[in-house]
């Protein structure tokens, strides 16, 4: 397990490194058709993907909390 | 010259012979009855029977459709009978018949909806699809799938009306019976239009109307769930591609819908309702789609191929993943992320074939998503819809998030121990999934098998290295992201509420109050103006209860009798399935009788 693991790490942090990467050089070597202004920033998927995520779990978490989470019989107690 | 052959009825006759068949034959016969529907759509494709339009009927003065054949009536045809195969494989094993039967039903209504080339021919398939799919909901045999069924009839029954209401109105209006695009408008001429348009988006799940899906589905049994997820809201995608291409306000639902689900997931604690909730958000893809596709601009063509493209792969990888948490279920018994985790030893088989649809809805490149997802979000770039493209790509990240990474680390790891013992399922079960997995790499691998099948010409470079790029980026720190939190996104024994609350907390209370004050407020009317007819006729108050007590007997027993639904549920319950038949019966010729009803007033009225 703790090889795997360490294995699926290397993999990542390449992948991190090979993504960002190819973002970069597709920009200053690629003829890109980009339609909105941010996709000419690089790393705009990467920033997009991490912050996106880190909102939904947040805001959704939020909602739960406050308002939409309930117990379990909640229909049946009613 | 050999005559056409609808291949929805090869479904719909086919269904009536399974009762009679045992053991092997008859899990042979539920695999080949899609074989024989697969073979005459090769055939129709290859155009053995002519160009069409089939089997058209003169019926009351209106020329009734029940064939159309073109590239979107074929390619929705193709991957429903496709499904079809692999989900009838993967239920092979099942004992009750009559699951098969609702089964065959539900898919071959959904072919008669896809080849109905007029209205009235839609709404019977449309409403044989609600009923047969009740019947699957049903088969989940518990307290919670009763429930769900009432409900999910309810709404069926109500999209059912609207679309009846819709089309009596629109042809009242001067409408045309056949079915093709509408017009769109504002104003009270366009009521029967907008009608057919809520029916349509009450089967597409579209929020706030869209509750009965995830309260639904996951009642279902393990394999019912599974032909629960291809064919009402897939057809829902076709009916809106038929009759609202470039209605704007779709592309707002839409993309409101493809978050929609994501926010509900993060809070679902049940597997499969997880899942269906994933369901909601990629429909939302697809009716966002439907809005962007105007017809005769390259955007518009762009969209509706997207929607297209990606209902037909969406299908595929959805039943993956219903097979895949199907199979949990099915070998473990829990269906709650926090009763399962750490299981992954006991199934590594079954884990990767659903990775493999996991990867497919997250739109990895290579897989069918990635082909079909991007072409909806490209659409919107067309457009210049910026805030469209930036929902759809943030309810890409909660795609992955979710089925991705939280629902398989919670059932298969998060804990160093297993929860409980497991093995994988049994053979059918791999071996459908295995297909179905197939598929999606191969459409991912190959997209033109798909690209060709599409109804315009596809100018559409899914691997050009903008879009790879792009995509591996959001994938790649979605998945940072989720590893950071993963933590926070432990299941909690809550359930979460839905639009549903509004039908079943004050449906209760209507009910409360009917049984209550309204049933007092009644019998004393009743008494009231029973002592008064008495008083003026002089009847003799002996027989004037007695004819009461008859009135009484005739609403009160007898025609509850007939349409007890909770006593049919109860029936199924006990595997006394085949006294069922005979109420199934009544209704079905109540249903005849209502259509007749109808088509008399059409007709008398035009």
């Amino acid at each position: 397990m703790k090889i795997t693991m360490r294995v699926l790490f290397v993999l990542l942090y390449i992948s991190i490194f090979a993504t960002i990467l190819a973002g970069i050089l597709a920009i200053l070597f690629l003829h890109l058709h980009p339609h909105f202004w941010w996709e000419n920033i690089p790393v705009f998927s990467a920033v997009y993907g991490f912050v996106g995520c880190v909102f939904i779990i947040v805001a959704s978490k939020a909602l739960g909390h406050h308002w939409l989470q309930k117990e379990e019989d909640y229909y049946e107690k009613r | 010259m050999i005559e056409w052959f609808h291949p929805g009825f090869v479904y719909l006759f086919g269904a009536f012979l399974v009762p009679l068949l045992k053991g092997k034959v008859k899990q042979a016969y539920v695999l080949l009855l899609p074989a024989i529907a697969f073979v005459i759509l090769l055939l129709i494709s290859k155009g053995v029977f002519g160009e069409g339009p089939f089997w058209q009927f003169s019926f009351m003065g209106y020329e009734l459709t029940l064939g159309r054949i073109d590239p979107l009536s074929m390619v929705f045809a193709y991957i429903f009978v496709i499904a079809s195969f692999c989900m009838f494989l993967y239920a092979i094993h099942i004992k009750e018949d009559w699951q098969h039967v609702a089964a065959l039903l539900y898919i071959g209504s959904t072919l008669g909806v896809v080849f109905a080339g007029d209205l009235i021919t839609l709404f019977f398939f449309w409403e044989i699809m609600a009923w047969a799919s009740l019947f699957i909901v049903w088969y989940g045999k518990t307290k919670a799938a009763s429930g769900a069924g009432f409900r999910y009839i309810m709404v069926h029954s109500f999209g059912g009306v609207c679309l009846l209401a819709g089309i009596l109105i629109h042809l009242h209006n001067g409408g045309s019976i056949a079915f093709d695009s509408f017009t769109w408008g504002i104003g009270s001429e366009y009521l029967g239009v907008y009608l057919i348009f809520l029916a349509f988006i009450i089967n597409a799940a579209v929020p706030p109307l869209g509750a009965w899906l995830a309260d639904a589905y996951p009642e279902a049994s393990v394999t019912g769930a599974v032909f629960l997820t291809a064919f009402t809201t897939k057809s829902a995608i076709y009916v809106l591609i038929r009759g609202f291409p470039g209605v704007e306000i779709l592309i707002w639902l839409g993309a409101i819908m493809a978050l929609y689900g994501v926010v509900f997931a993060v809070l679902e604690n049940d597997i499969r309702r997880l899942l269906a909730y994933h369901i909601i958000s990629q429909v939302g893809y697809m009716v966002a789609g439907v809005g962007m596709g105007v017809f005769g601009m390259a955007a518009g063509n762009m969209a509706i191929n997207g929607a297209t493209a990606h209902a037909f792969c969406h299908i595929l990888y959805k039943a993956v993943l219903f097979m895949g948490m199907g199979a949990v279920i099915e070998v473990t018994g829990r269906r709650k992320l926090t009763e399962l985790g750490g299981i992954y030893k006991y199934m590594p088989i079954t884990f990767w074939l659903y990775m493999i649809g996991a990867f497919s809805i997250s739109g990895f490149p290579l897989f069918n998503g990635f082909i079909s997802k991007t072409m909806v979000v490209q659409a919107s770039a067309m457009w210049g819809y910026a805030s469209i493209w930036l929902m759809l790509e943030l309810a890409s990240v909660g795609t992955f998030l979710h089925t991705g990474l939280k629902l398989p680390w919670g059932v298969w790891f998060a804990r160093d121990t297993p929860v409980c013992e497991a093995r994988e399922p049994p053979w059918n079960m791999l071996a459908a999934m295995g297909i179905a997995a197939f598929l999606c790499t191969l459409l991912g691998v190959y997209p033109a098998i798909l690209y060709n099948m599409l109804p315009y010409t596809v100018h559409y470079e899914p691997y050009a290295p903008g879009h790879v790029i792009a995509m591996s980026q959001l994938l790649v720190f979605t998945f940072i992201a989720f590893w950071l939190l993963r933590d926070k996104l432990h299941g909690t024994p809550t359930i979460t509420l839905d639009t549903d609350w509004f039908y079943r907390i004050p449906g209760k209370k209507v009910i409360k109050f009917c049984e209550g004050p309204l049933m007092a407020t009644a019998k004393y009317m009743d008494n009231r103006l029973m002592g008064m007819a008495v008083f003026f006729r002089g009847i003799p108050p002996k027989s004037q209860t007695v004819v009461e007590t008859r009135i009484d007997n005739a609403f009160h027993e007898r025609v509850p009798a007939l349409l007890n639904f909770q006593n049919i549920y109860n029936k199924i319950k006990e595997d006394k399935v085949r006294e069922i038949s005979y109420n199934v019966i009544y209704i079905l010729i109540a249903m005849i009788l209502l259509l007749i009803f109808v088509l008399f007033g059409v007709v008398t009225k035009l």
